[in-house]
């Protein structure tokens, strides 16, 4: 007998996916892990495997369609026998069976998988078949202990003589332990980490021990995990591995794709026998000139960006003098198309306002001074006082918390103010985001911000930390500068950039006074926020700062 | 007295690659100029190669095939051969096609300077020619310098031995003619000179004539030509006497005869080496290997980047229509197109009787590489047509990349087998597999259908042949 389930899409850490392949119809029949639908956020595009096996009998999505967390895509038919396992909604069943407190402990000891994980066992995780059986030179590890990951998660980046590659979790899990480090020489076989794999197949053991009072973690799997034999894969997201020799087209089609620089083991023919016709090379550019560059690489070399632009001539640096090549870091790779695609479509606007932040200065010195004495153990920083001056202005300027909606005729406006913090890192920039920064108090927000702060430079960030905000600050105050343009955060509409405070004379009516000045550049999308807004909002901010009683108006 | 030219593109060598790219330079819109050496256009291939071997080769093939009816009924008498009338015959076939160059170069407004051109700097050419240096400033070359044939050190100067421009002069049949070099032009001459009634006698170096072909398809030609050649494999000339009587040869080899052997004449075709060296290319800043060979990307563009280089000069094989593409992919280059020399595949024809025609991938290739392949040969014996032809010896053979079923390589042995071999070339450009020959209807009776039967042997098919892929019946 068979029982019908609806399959939903998991966490796929982003809000919005969307369709862009279904990998199977109706009536067919999958294994586990089967690949369902293709889907494809701001960051990457990943398969959404099958949670159990079954017949599909219904395929609710269409190529095209946006969908999020818990969305439903097929409605899977699967053998009862696996049936109550292999549901994504393990919820409403386990409690139903089991004392809610065990399932509630397990939950929180993997937090980032809550639904459906119940069990949990250590694997090594080995590099795959990466096509050579050279050694291979490790040139960037991608996680430490403790974070967790996804499937498909790169894990490390090697380089072979024909490309870089980075090696996939084959399972999602918390890292364990990192056996490999930077430059290590590595090839098929090497243990790379020891993953803590979550699975859901543990139901069953779990419900009647736990039933008995025994500890739900305990019991270690007896079945090895079915841990799919992933390929590496290289970094372009369309491509097939398929060498220029195997092209299936003919000379006239080769001769346009050689026109636009297509190479042509990236198109995928829709001819008979998957041959490579003409269109399918103008189609190819079409949707590769109209598409967010997926890398950093792919943006530089092509120049335009999606703009047509003429390419950056090639230069021969070698030419003028020693030159070093050096990877860009996993960061730089996700986060360039972002800053790229932003700096493009925003028309940015920024406006330059100086605060006279001396009594809060003084006000802050001294309090740090208590809180020493005190044994407070947490140091106030000036950036504490701009987030609340900022949260504050926010909430008198609604129109700076709000994003364009995608129908072009609405915003959205948030009731909410978390602000996003950049924050460098020896690895790159990343946003980690404070919430509900107008609720809480300096001393809170002081430890929150130490926090994350820590963990963004650590590598540590979870994806969740770094979603939701409102307005982001970026400070480089610490480091010096007068003025500078920050690059809107999108969807936020607006950026605060916060450079080197400084004693300046300011004529007080009668005298030149020492003041110590703190220059701030506010850049906004002019789309949403009029040149005359943004100057009353970044003197209203200014304000805040240099009374601070304001806060409490 | 001394002349000067200005302009766009000039293009050294009027070859099939020179004239082409010269062609189509001026069909873009270009200026160009043609530098040539010889009095008239058309380089090796048109007056001292391709074109008048040809000729030859079909008076040869008409006096084989005439003789070759005596056994099926028809006798004619022994050939009367009138040497100037056949030479007359061959330079009319010659000048037919020169001239049209001709013609057409002046219909294009292409200035040809007759005179050997070489580099003075990277944007000038010194052409010296009959009536002075004529000095030519251009924005953009082509250098389609060619090759010239190959000649070896230890044979004496002495004009009873020549290479393949001597032997198409047809000065006179030797008695004994010894064939130096058991390639495609060595063979082609030998083939001619046997049907006008010299012995011919081949030795080769290595242990195959036509060494670039496959082991099982030279075979059928040298089955075919035992009687009418002496070959020697695994042989090679070690001295060259030129006496009064004769010109006293010294073999070692597998082959070798113990004493010295007196032959009539010699034609040394030992290859050919390319005229890279000859053009002063360093003084324009190009680079050119110690082999004489100028090295190019695949828009045919040296390292200097406004010269270009195409033909037998930039390398293997030294054959006329892998020149005529490079030709119009240096031109379209020049002119501003986006055009890359990106072809699957070259075809090799040695005009012999029987012809070796291949396309593609070799057998060996295949094998060298590593690749999984598949071979399925048509024996001749099985066509209707090579039967009714007197000429069963032929065979038609493909070979298939054994994972997707498509054409990787192709060689044809028989009659007419270079004029074959184009559907497979074409077959590798497109992709097409064994089932698109197979399915594509072959006129029946002909020669050509042996390459549809081929795929369907790969295919498992065949009905022509016992068919080893049939499922047994129990």
């Amino acid at each position: 007998m068979a029982d019908i389930i609806d399959v939903q899409v998991p966490d796929v850490g982003g809000d919005d996916v969307e369709v862009i392949e279904l990998c199977v119809a109706v009536g067919d029949t999958v294994a586990k892990e089967d690949s369902l639908i293709t889907v494809e956020s701001d960051k990457a595009s990943m398969d959404i495997p099958s949670p159990g096996a079954g017949t599909i009998t219904q395929i609710t999505v269409a190529i095209g369609d946006k969908i999020n967390e818990g969305s439903v895509i097929v409605k899977l038919a699967v053998e009862q026998s696996t049936a109550p396992e292999s549901a994504p909604e393990p919820e409403p069943q386990a409690p139903q069976k089991a004392p809610a407190q065990p399932v509630e402990q397990a939950t929180t000891e993997l937090e980032a998988f809550p639904p459906s994980v119940v069990g949990v066992q250590i694997v090594e995780v080995r590099v795959p078949d990466i096509g050579t059986e050279e050694e291979v030179d490790v040139i960037e590890v991608l996680v430490g202990p403790g974070d967790n990951v996804l499937q498909e998660d790169g894990l490390i980046t090697v380089e072979t003589d024909k490309a870089t590659m980075d090696v996939p979790s084959p399972a999602p899990g918390l890292v364990k332990e990192v056996i490999i480090k930077n430059g290590d020489k590595v090839k098929q076989g090497s243990l790379i980490i020891m993953l803590e794999v979550c699975h859901t197949e543990e139901v069953k053991v779990v419900v009647p021990t736990s039933t008995i009072g025994t500890k739900v973690a305990e019991p270690k799997a007896k079945r090895p995990i079915d841990l799919p034999t992933t390929r590496p894969v290289p970094f372009h997201p369309m491509a097939r591995g398929k060498t220029s020799d195997s092209v299936y087209s003919s000379p006239s089609v080769r001769r346009v794709g050689r026109e636009f620089g297509v190479d042509m083991t990236k198109v995928s023919g829709t001819g008979r026998k998957n041959r490579i016709l003409k269109e399918d090379v103008q189609a190819y550019v079409k949707y590769e000139l109209s598409r967010p560059k997926a890398t950093a690489a792919a943006n530089i070399s092509s120049g335009g960006g999606g703009l047509q632009l003429i390419a950056q001539p090639k230069v021969d640096f070698a030419k003028f003098g020693e030159i070093e090549k050096t990877p860009l870091t996993r960061i730089q790779k996700i986060s360039g198309p972002n800053l790229h695609r932003n700096w493009v479509t925003i028309p940015h606007v920024t406006q330059f306002e100086e605060a006279d932040i001396t009594d809060v200065e003084a006000f802050r010195k001294e309090q740090n001074e208590i809180g020493k004495k005190q044994k407070l153990d947490v140091k106030i920083t000036p950036l504490v006082f701009i987030m609340k001056a900022l949260a504050k202005s926010l909430e008198a300027f609604p129109v700076f918390n709000s994003s364009l909606h995608e129908d072009g005729e609405h915003l959205v406006m948030k009731k909410y103010i978390h602000i996003g913090i950049a924050v460098d890192t020896p690895k790159g920039l990343v946003v980690p985001v404070v919430r509900d920064v107008n609720k809480k108090g300096i001393y809170d927000l002081s430890r929150e911000l130490m926090e994350l702060s820590g963990k963004a430079r650590e590598g540590k960030l979870k994806v969740q930390e770094m979603q939701g905000g409102c307005m982001t600050i970026s400070s480089l105050g610490g480091i010096g500068g007068t003025a500078f343009t920050p690059i809107v955060n999108a969807p936020e509409v607006a950026i605060l950039g916060v450079s080197k405070s400084e004693i300046k004379p300011k004529w007080d009516g009668a005298a030149f006074q020492p003041r110590l000045m703190l220059p701030l550049s506010l850049s906004y999308d002019h789309r949403v926020i009029d040149g005359a807004l943004a100057a009353k909002f970044a003197v209203h901010l200014g304000g805040i700062m240099s009374d601070i009683r304001k806060l409490i108006l | 007295m001394s002349n000067e030219i200005k302009t766009q593109v000039v293009v050294l060598g009027a070859g099939p690659g020179g004239y082409s790219a010269a062609f189509r330079a001026a069909d873009l819109g270009l200026d160009v100029v043609l530098v040539e050496s010889r009095a008239t256009l058309g380089g090796v291939c048109l007056n001292v190669g391709c074109i008048p071997s040809k000729a030859l080769l079909h008076v040869a093939k008409v006096i084989d095939d005439a003789k070759a009816m005596a056994s099926h009924g028809v006798t004619f008498g022994e050939p009367q051969i009138d040497l100037d009338k056949i030479r007359g015959w061959k330079d009319s076939v010659v000048s037919q096609l020169t001239g049209g160059l001709t013609g057409m170069a002046k219909a294009r407004k292409v200035t040809t300077v007759n005179g050997y051109g070489k580099f003075t700097g990277s944007n000038t050419i010194a052409v010296e020619g009959a009536d002075g240096t004529t000095t030519i400033t251009f924005d953009q070359a082509i250098v389609a310098a060619g090759s010239e044939p190959v000649s070896l050190p230890f044979i004496p100067e002495d004009p009873r031995i020549f290479d393949s421009t001597g032997a198409l002069e047809l000065a006179d049949v030797p008695g004994e003619l010894l064939v130096l070099g058991g390639g495609i032009i060595g063979l082609e001459m030998g083939t001619v000179y046997r049907a006008l009634g010299s012995n011919v006698s081949v030795v080769e170096f290595l242990d195959q004539l036509v060494p670039a072909a496959d082991k099982d398809v030279v075979r059928v030609y040298s089955t075919y030509n035992k009687k009418r050649f002496n070959i020697m494999l695994s042989t090679k000339v070690t001295a060259v006497e030129a006496k009064e009587d004769g010109l006293y040869v010294t073999f070692e080899g597998k082959k070798a005869p113990a004493e010295p052997v007196r032959y009539d004449k010699i034609l040394v075709a030992v290859g050919r080496t390319p005229n890279g060296k000859k053009v002063d290319a360093e003084k324009a800043g190009v680079t050119v290997t110690d082999r004489g060979f100028i090295e190019v990307d695949n828009q045919q563009r040296t390292n200097v980047n406004n010269i270009f280089a195409i033909g037998d000069v930039v390398g293997q094989p030294m054959l006329a229509h892998k020149a005529v593409h490079e030709a119009h992919v240096a031109a379209e280059v020049i002119s501003g197109m986006k055009h890359y020399f990106d072809p699957k595949c070259i075809p090799s024809i040695a005009y012999t009787d029987p012809e070796i025609a291949w396309v593609g991938l070799t057998e060996r290739e295949a094998k060298e590489q590593g690749l999984n392949y598949e071979v399925a040969k048509f024996p001749w014996a099985a066509s209707g047509r090579a039967i009714a032809s007197a000429r069963t010896e032929g065979m038609t053979k493909m070979i298939f990349d054994k994972d997707n079923g498509r054409v990787i390589g192709g060689a044809i042995v028989g009659i007419n087998a270079g004029e074959m071999l184009g559907e497979i070339g074409l077959a590798i450009e497109m992709g097409a597999d064994a089932e698109d020959i197979g399915l594509t209807i072959h006129a029946h009776p002909t020669l050509n259908e042996s390459i549809g039967l081929a795929c369907e042997i790969f295919e498992g098919s065949i009905t022509d042949l016992p068919n080893a892929k049939a499922k047994k019946k129990k």
